[in-house]
Order: C-alpha cells, then sequence, then structure tokens
C-alpha cells in the first residue's frame, strides 16, 4: 500500500487518512482482544495455579491468585487416591480407561467413516442417495434425549458396566461419513480413473490414493472424535458404573459429594482431563479450527 | 460421475450390468458397518425406547412387570409438575443462552476477523474454553462460584451463587405490584442463570470460529464496495456483514436450539436439579427416572418424556427453518 501511495501521489491523501483510522481500529482490536483472551483463559490459569493451594487457602476469603507455599502434595495425592473396594490407586486407571476408549474410537471411525464416505462420494449404487439423506435425517435426533431412555436397551443387550455402549454405536458415526463424503467429493478423482484403468481394485483406490489425499479431512476427524470420546459424560455415566470402569469425567465425581467438596483434588482432577485435550488442540489448532468449515453438515 | 455410457454398443450391457452389480456389492460392504450400527443403535433403539414408552416398565431390567398401559404416561407427563418445571426451565435455558451465544459468537468474529498480527494467537487463547469438556469446566466453575471464590470477589458480592433459587425477574413483577405471577414468568433461578453463564462463556468459542470461518470467504471488494457508498464501520457490520452471515446465524440458533433443550452435564455436576427443582432439565429428570436415582425408576414414563422433549426439539427447529426460509 505504502509503495503505491508513493507513487502515485494523487491517491495518497484518502490512503493516510486511512492509516490513521486503521491504526486506531487495531488498537481497539488488540484492546479488547486481550482482555476477552484474559477472560477465557483465566478460569485455566486460576484452577491451574489453584492445584497447589490447600482446601483452607482454596475456599477463604478474599481468593488469592498465588499459592501461599508451591507443592505437589495434591497432584501426588490425587494420583494414590484410592476407594475401599478397589486394590490400588483409581486415578491411573480412569486416564487409561478414558485414553484406550477415545483411541479406539478414533481408529474405528477413522477406518469405518472413511469407507463409507468414500462410497458415497465416488461409487454409483442402488439406495445411494436415500440412504445419504437418511444419515442427515439421523443428525437431527436429539442424542442426549434417545441415549438415556436407550439404556433400557443396553440393560436388555446384558451391556452395563461393559464398554461396549461405548465403542460399538460410535464405531462409525453421521458426522464422519458426511464430512468425508463431502471432502472426497473435493479431490479430483482423474488419479483414481487411470488406478482403475491400470486394474486397481475400489478398495485399493479407496486405500491407496483417496485416504493418502485425505490427510487434513482425516487430521480433523480424528481430533474431533477424540475430543469427544475423551470429554463424553453422559454415556460412560449412565453404562459405567463400577468405579474401576470410570473414565475420567465420571470418576472426578468422587472428589465431589453432598456435604463437602475436596477442592484440592476437583481441581488436579479437572486438570488432568483438561491438559491432554489443551496440549493435543495447541499442537493441532489449525486442524480444530477447521472442523468449524465442517459444522454445517450438521445442520443441512 | 455418468461415464458408464448407456449408448455403448450392443453386447455390452449384459457386461456393464454385471460391472454395475459389482460396484454396488462392493458400495455396500463398504456401508455394511455404518448400516448395521445404524439398524441397530439408531432405528432399532429408537424403536424399543418408543415401545417402552407405552408400558408401565419401571426398573431398568424388570420386564416381567411392565404392562402396556397405551397413552398414559403421555397424559402423565402433559400435567407432571416435575416434567413442566423442568421444561420452562429448559425454555428459559434456551431463550437466553442461545441469544447470548449467537450474539457474542458473531461480536467476537467480526473483532478476530482482521488482517492483523496474531490473529492466529488470538482465535487460538479464545478458542480454548470450548476445547475442554463440559464436566472440567463446570467443576472450575463450582469453586470460581463459591460465596468465597474469585466470581464474588470480583463482583464485591457474597452469593452463594449455585445454591439461591431466588428468580431474577421476580424484583421486576415486584416493582410493578404483579409478585404473585407463576414461577415460570418470574424467569429463571439465580443458580439456573449461572449454569446459564457458565454455558455461555464455554460455548461462544464453538459458533464463533464458525462465524469466523464465514467472514473470512466473505472478498474483501465487498467491503471496498460498501465503502465508497459510505458503509463502514457499524454500517458496514449492519448493512453487509450480518446478512451474509444469514445462513451460518440460522445454523447456529438451530444447533443452539437442540444443544441446550438437551443440556444434562453441567446439571448432573452440579446442581443435580436444585436448588428447589428451578434448575432441573428434561434430560436429567429423564436419567433420574430411568436409572431411579434420588427418585423411584420409572422407565416407561421417562421414555415418554424423552419423546415429548424430542417432538418439542424437532418442532421447534422446523418453526425456526421456516421462519428463515420465508424472509
Amino acid at each position: 500500500m505504502a509503495t503505491t501511495a508513493s507513487s502515485r501521489p494523487v491517491a495518497a491523501t484518502p490512503a493516510e487518512g486511512r492509516t490513521a483510522s486503521f491504526y486506531i481500529s487495531a488498537i481497539v482490536r488488540y484492546g479488547l482482544l486481550s482482555l476477552i483472551a484474559l477472560i477465557a483463559f483465566m478460569p485455566f490459569v486460576l484452577s491451574f495455579l489453584g492445584t497447589f493451594k490447600t482446601n483452607v487457602e482454596l475456599t477463604t476469603f478474599p481468593p488469592k491468585i498465588l499459592p501461599d507455599q508451591w507443592g505437589w502434595e495434591n497432584w501426588a495425592r490425587v494420583w494414590a487416591f484410592s476407594l475401599p473396594s478397589i486394590d490400588g490407586a483409581v486415578m491411573p486407571r480412569w486416564i487409561w480407561n478414558s485414553t484406550w476408549l477415545a483411541l479406539v474410537n478414533v481408529v474405528s471411525q477413522l477406518f469405518f467413516c472413511s469407507l463409507a464416505g468414500y462410497a458415497f462420494a465416488r461409487m454409483r449404487f442402488p439406495g445411494r442417495d436415500i440412504i445419504y439423506s437418511f444419515i442427515i435425517a439421523t443428525m437431527a435426533i436429539p442424542g442426549v434425549i434417545t441415549m438415556i431412555p436407550g439404556f433400557v436397551f443396553f440393560a436388555r443387550l446384558g451391556w452395563i458396566n461393559t464398554f461396549w455402549p461405548l465403542i460399538v454405536p460410535s464405531i462409525v458415526t453421521p458426522f464422519g461419513i458426511l464430512m468425508l463424503t463431502q471432502f472426497f467429493k473435493s479431490i479430483p478423482k482423474e488419479l483414481e480413473e487411470a488406478a482403475a484403468i491400470d486394474g486397481l481394485s475400489r478398495f485399493g483406490s479407496y486405500l491407496q490414493i483417496a485416504l493418502p489425499l485425505s490427510r487434513p479431512a482425516l487430521i480433523t476427524l480424528a481430533i474431533l472424535s477424540f475430543q469427544g470420546s475423551w470429554n463424553n459424560f453422559t454415556a460412560p455415566l449412565l453404562f459405567l458404573q463400577r468405579p474401576e470402569m470410570m473414565t475420567l469425567t465420571v470418576g472426578m465425581n468422587f472428589f465431589r459429594t453432598q456435604f463437602s467438596n475436596d477442592f484440592s483434588a476437583i481441581l488436579v482432577g479437572a486438570m488432568f482431563n483438561a491438559i491432554p485435550v489443551l496440549v493435543l488442540f495447541f499442537v493441532l489448532n489449525r486442524y480444530f479450527l477447521e472442523s468449524a468449515s465442517y459444522s454445517g453438515l450438521a445442520g443441512q | 460421475m455418468a461415464t458408464a455410457t448407456p449408448a455403448a454398443p450392443a453386447g455390452r450391457p449384459s457386461r456393464a450390468r454385471s460391472l454395475a452389480r459389482r460396484e454396488a456389492i462392493t458400495a455396500y460392504l463398504f456401508i455394511a458397518p455404518y448400516l448395521i450400527v445404524a439398524a441397530v443403535f439408531t432405528v432399532g433403539l429408537l424403536v424399543y425406547a418408543f415401545g417402552i414408552s407405552f408400558t408401565s416398565l419401571t426398573a431398568s431390567f424388570a420386564a416381567a412387570n411392565a404392562r402396556f398401559v397405551g397413552i398414559d404416561n403421555y397424559l402423565r407427563a402433559m400435567t407432571d409438575a416435575d416434567f413442566l418445571a423442568a421444561l420452562g426451565n429448559a425454555f428459559w435455558y434456551f431463550v437466553i443462552v442461545s441469544f447470548f451465544q449467537t450474539i457474542g459468537a458473531i461480536l467476537l468474529a467480526v473483532t478476530l476477523n482482521a488482517k492483523l498480527q496474531g490473529m492466529r494467537v488470538y482465535r487460538t487463547l479464545l478458542y480454548s474454553p470450548s476445547v475442554a469438556s463440559s464436566i472440567v469446566m463446570s467443576l472450575i466453575f463450582l469453586w470460581l462460584y463459591l460465596p468465597t471464590g474469585f466470581i464474588n470477589y470480583l463482583l464485591g458480592t457474597d452469593i452463594p451463587w449455585l445454591t439461591t433459587p431466588d428468580r431474577i425477574f421476580a424484583p421486576l413483577w415486584g416493582a410493578v405490584g404483579l409478585g404473585g405471577v407463576p414461577a415460570f414468568l418470574q424467569g429463571p433461578s439465580v443458580a439456573w442463570a449461572s449454569i446459564m453463564v457458565l454455558s455461555i462463556f464455554t460455548t461462544i468459542p464453538t459458533f464463533m470460529v464458525m462465524f469466523l470461518t464465514a467472514l473470512q470467504d466473505v472478498p474483501g471488494f465487498v467491503y471496498e464496495a460498501a465503502a465508497i457508498d459510505g458503509a463502514t464501520g457499524p454500517k458496514a457490520f449492519w448493512y453487509i456483514t450480518l446478512p451474509l452471515l444469514r445462513p451460518v446465524i440460522a445454523l447456529v440458533v438451530i444447533l443452539g436450539t437442540i444443544g441446550t433443550f438437551q443440556v444434562f452435564d453441567q446439571v448432573a455436576i452440579l446442581t443435580k436439579g436444585g436448588p428447589l427443582k428451578t434448575t432441573l432439565t428434561p434430560a436429567f429428570l429423564i436419567y433420574q427416572k430411568t436409572l431411579g436415582t434420588g427418585t423411584q425408576a420409572e422407565a416407561g414414563f421417562a421414555a415418554a418424556m424423552a419423546f415429548i422433549l424430542a417432538f418439542v426439539i424437532v418442532a421447534i427447529t422446523l418453526v425456526q427453518r421456516r421462519m428463515i426460509e420465508q424472509d
């Protein structure tokens, strides 16, 4: 801009006028965004600092931002937390349950959603459009509302206090299929057509051509499904009632009882739950934010 | 797509047909996992749950004592005080949360949508409340909302936010001499409004990103042309940005409706429906009745309430869609 302005004196005055207002608007923007960012991130900072405080410090007024003494006692205590009916510490178990369930969800959704998405994007078969519309329609079903009465259904299957209700219904999701169908449609198919002439099977061209070209969409889906499973609360609350089977989101409630809250333990538990997804988010935030461009799928 | 030429020379059609059949078989193999899961866990589960909503099923495992009771559960739900109170609470939650989360997300997206250094960093920081689980955010706010907590400290108050049943619009009615209006009209309780604030705080970033994506698709010349016509600043926002965002606003409002009517996590963690049932929501009530936590298990009745709520949600989103398409 500056170079064009200097080379063309006629345009100089309006350009300078714009620069002044540009700087003002930039300063206002930075100020406003800094304030909002502070508010948005403050709960995490305060509760992380809170994990180093004693329960007395955490509940006295006025609250202080920094702990009186720094120490990892709360973290050690929560890590070693045990329940009467169970041998050993439960916290590592809850973290493990949350982790492996999330990983199983990621792997199965990547495979089965991409397989179905490939069929909808690239193949011709009778009933394709009807089934695709059906998938879109099922996304309008209010999930929580149907899942809770579904408890009876899972009870009949004998699946209460097993991990099956958290694995099998979500091995392939409508959202994942729609998202990957859209992505496969957006990549050119000449490569696959050429490969087909060379005798590559449908599965081969899915595996060797379409999948490698879809890395960004697959990473986005992987992150979303990891986050969805790791943060899930309703399903594990319903189906996993034995303490040693619980996930982190449900297990943490042992620190909260009707009559007292063990706040230092609650905050450490919250950090165990929040830090992995926050780290994942900061490392891969490009893909997280990309997911927004697919969220329109849910409203079609 | 239409590369299979129907006008192929004679003799080919049967070969083409067998190829098409092979293609169809392969495609069905590819989508078979989805079809099986959808048949059992979407259609099957829905049919099953719909079936039990017409029975007197109590505990989840006690099929033996379940009788067919017709639409009794539905009739009972329509007059059940708890369910009606829960629907009222959910309605306030829907109105207030979806309003503020939409407005907040638009304003935040517009502020972020500038070609300035460091916007990526801000976007990342601002998105973080939406990354953590609702459980984490609820537990953190449980602490921040303490009478001795940071929120009271900042406001200079000592309100027990999550245990105060006073309704927030009651003083307004009192001021005009109509203190005795029905509880629903007196608005949400302080506890319920506190959960709304938490919920707005955590959902704004999700929707902000959707608006931001849409804004970044708007070509720059649109604003340049508008500036020539004298539309800058708030004028440009009102006459250009908002109309362009219409489809995204519609989507956010519909997603917000579906989400807010199903609110469950925050209630299960923070208030369990209290104080005085002012934070009781349909989803939490259905959960309690299905499993019999803190009440007697009545799975059939719970299923009926679930279908009524699902109907309400679908009806409201259909009306919203209709309104959006008409304008």
